[in-house]
């Protein structure tokens, strides 16, 4: 019995170091969301929000999915100790909108187009990082789109709601983006 | 003494030119060396910058997963011609873009390498990460040539080395003006010591020139000369004195010589006629009294009569000695070897009964005066012979070697010889080393050779030991 209760203690202390290693490159690209999840992380820091959006520095940076979770583990993984500018990095799901009012980056999930009308009314001009799937969801006055063209992950971004929620995209972010809507200047 | 000229000044000239040129030397290698040092470690500077500033710029690029991006950021790398290669590498070492975009896939590292710069054969590589907010989203690598630097090294070494064409041309002219300075007054006391060698000027002076040790050696050597000068004219004078007096004395001393012989051909010349009287009335009185007288009394005239011829005799020797001193030389050639030989027969008159073996060598024909020659040949032979009387047998050699531009003829017996410390004394008048009752003799013979031989520009010397026989030379100028 022993025996069998070592051999079973190796195993599991492989499977442990196969999923501590860093998975390979091929496996993240194949899941289109796990991309979808370092997107999510990177706009955290390629993206500025007002001052009072994180008074201060015990203020986490919130990453909020409403409605269904495409993401799995992946995401809480990918945030699990990570910080940007100082403010830790949490993930936190929501049903309703409503509850979403203190996060600083949104995903909203395909579940939600329904409803996406209301969603984006409640949320505008609260400094929020709205993301959502297409382009359409850029042109419907969300922030971020997610948008698959030849294979590759790019983004759609709507500079004017970006600049009525009072948030500052980095140039170098827009470089990666194509900018959509009405093109307008800070209210 | 030779001339020195150009040896010090080429010295003075090389010895400045070679320190001119040494340090010029040394100071453009340490130039060279720390340009090209700083140079490299401005294209370090400049290759990292330039490597933070485009990994800055690529961050949303390998954040959001965009290569095109990425190969765009890296495209501005077309500014610089001097870059080789560049990549961007993501967040697990994996190649994300490249620069050139085509490039082969050798110009750039499969994976990431580590953070830091090196140098290759003929680039330099550097390696920076790519940082997001403190978080290392991936790394960037960057390769440039070093043509800056070598093309640098060349600049800088022409730049050295025309700085050193220029200096040595001006350090040429300072040490040209330099060793003149130097040099001149040195050369100008070298040419007042060679004038007074050559010329023994000793009124020439050195006339200082500057206030270095060389004017003071100048001013030294000025000073000796004149310390020169002076004893030199001390010594002229009293050299001048000096032959001055030699010349009064010798004068004095020839007219007093003069005097005294004149005195002795005057005493000896007014003896002869009382003398004549002296024997002729002796002749006569042995004539007209000898039978009266006895055996005693004729004993006492013939005494007379010896004494007065042998009186006779001496005053004749002393007449010829004083007319060879006196009478004009008739110089002719004369046959040595004929005179020799003639001189022999007349003497073998004298010497009938004994026996003499005389060998004549071959005499050469000399320039003089025959009946001078004649008397001197006599004078030795019958010597020779007086004086090998004693000998059974007596041997008489006479040669003539050649010697050193002179005639040298010896006249060699086996006879008596002579005390050679008494050698000197052999050729004075009335000098004789033998008594009259073992060699009869005036002592004014040999006397009359040397004055003879003497007045023909010769030499007389004799060589002999007691009982050894006596060698007598005499030498005549060719």
């Amino acid at each position: 019995m022993a025996l069998l209760a070592r051999r079973a203690s190796i195993l599991a202390l492989l499977v442990l170091l196969a999923l501590a290693l860093p998975s390979p490159a091929s496996a993240k690209v194949a899941n289109e969301y796990d991309l979808k999840a370092a997107f999510l992380f990177h706009f955290a820091q390629f993206v500025e929000w007002p001052a009072e959006a994180m008074p201060n520095k015990s203020t986490p940076l919130t990453i909020g999915i409403l409605g269904g979770d495409p993401f799995g583990k992946t995401l809480d993984a990918m945030v699990a100790n990570e910080a940007v500018r100082g403010h830790k990095l949490v993930v936190r799901r929501f049903r309703e909108v409503g509850e979403a009012d203190s996060c600083q980056i949104l995903f909203i999930s395909p579940s939600e187009d329904a409803r996406l009308g209301v969603i984006l009314s409640h949320l505008k001009g609260r400094s929020i990082l709205t993301v959502g799937e297409g382009k359409g969801f850029a042109l419907r006055s969300g922030i971020v789109g997610f948008v698959l063209s030849d294979r590759r992950l790019r983004l759609a971004v709507n500079l004017a709601a970006a600049n009525a929620s009072r948030l500052t995209i980095s140039s170098k972010l827009l470089r990666q983006s194509e900018i959509v809507g009405p093109a307008g200047l800070p209210e | 003494m030779s001339t020195p000229r150009t040896t010090l000044r080429r010295k003075l000239i090389t010895s400045m030119m070679l320190t001119s040129t040494s340090v010029l030397l040394l100071a453009g290698a340490v130039f060279v060396g720390h340009d090209v040092v700083s140079v490299r470690r401005l294209l370090v500077d400049t290759i990292v910058t330039r490597a933070n500033m485009l990994a800055a710029n690529s961050t949303a690029a390998l954040a959001f997963q965009n290569p095109d991006d990425a190969g765009q950021v890296l495209d501005a790398l077309k500014a610089d011609p001097r870059t080789i290669s560049a990549a961007l590498y993501d967040q697990d070492g994996r190649l994300f873009a490249t620069y050139p975009r085509s490039g082969s896939p050798a110009l750039v590292p499969q994976e990431a390498g580590p953070i830091g710069h090196r140098f290759e054969s003929s680039a330099l590589a550097v390696s920076q990460p790519v940082v997001v907010d403190g978080r290392r989203i991936g790394t960037i690598y960057l390769k440039a040539g070093l043509g800056l630097i070598s093309e640098r090294a060349r600049v800088d070494a022409m730049v050295v080395l025309l700085a050193i064409l220029g200096s040595i041309v001006v350090a040429f002219g300072i040490a040209t003006w330099l060793q003149r300075r130097i040099a001149e007054p040195i050369l100008s006391l070298a040419a007042v010591a060679k004038s007074i060698s050559e010329r023994k000027d000793y009124t020439v002076r050195a006339k200082a020139v500057g206030d270095d040790e060389v004017g003071v050696l100048a001013e030294a050597f000025d000073e000796m000369l004149e310390e020169i000068q002076g004893r030199d004219k001390e010594i002229r004078l009293l050299n001048a004195d000096l032959e001055h007096r030699v010349a009064e004395r010798t004068k004095e001393l020839e007219e007093s010589n003069k005097e005294l012989e004149a005195f002795s051909y005057s005493v000896s010349h007014d003896l002869r006629a009382p003398l004549r009287h002296i024997h002729g009335f002796v002749e006569l009185l042995s004539q007209h009294a000898g039978p009266s007288l006895d055996e005693k009394g004729r004993r006492h005239l013939a005494t007379i009569s010896s004494a007065a011829e042998k009186m006779g005799a001496l005053i004749d020797d002393l007449l010829v000695f004083s007319r060879m001193g006196r009478t004009e030389m008739r110089k002719t050639t004369v046959d040595l070897g004929a005179l020799a030989a003639e001189v022999v027969r007349e003497l073998e008159v004298d010497a009938k009964g004994r026996r003499v073996d005389w060998k004549l060598g071959a005499l050469p024909i000399v320039k003089g005066d025959p009946a001078m020659l004649r008397l001197v040949l006599t004078n030795l032979f019958s010597n020779a012979l007086k004086y090998s009387g004693p000998r059974e047998a007596a041997r008489i050699e006479v040669e003539a070697q050649s010697q050193n531009g002179e005639i040298v003829v010896v006249v060699r017996d086996n006879g008596v010889g002579f005390d050679p410390t008494y050698v000197h004394k052999l050729f004075g008048v009335f000098q004789r080393l033998h008594g009259p009752a073992e060699f009869e003799g005036t002592g004014i013979g040999l006397a009359n050779v040397r004055r003879i031989v003497g007045r023909h520009g010769g030499r007389t010397w004799a060589e002999g030991a007691i009982d050894q026989g006596a060698t007598f030379y005499f030498s005549l100028p060719k």
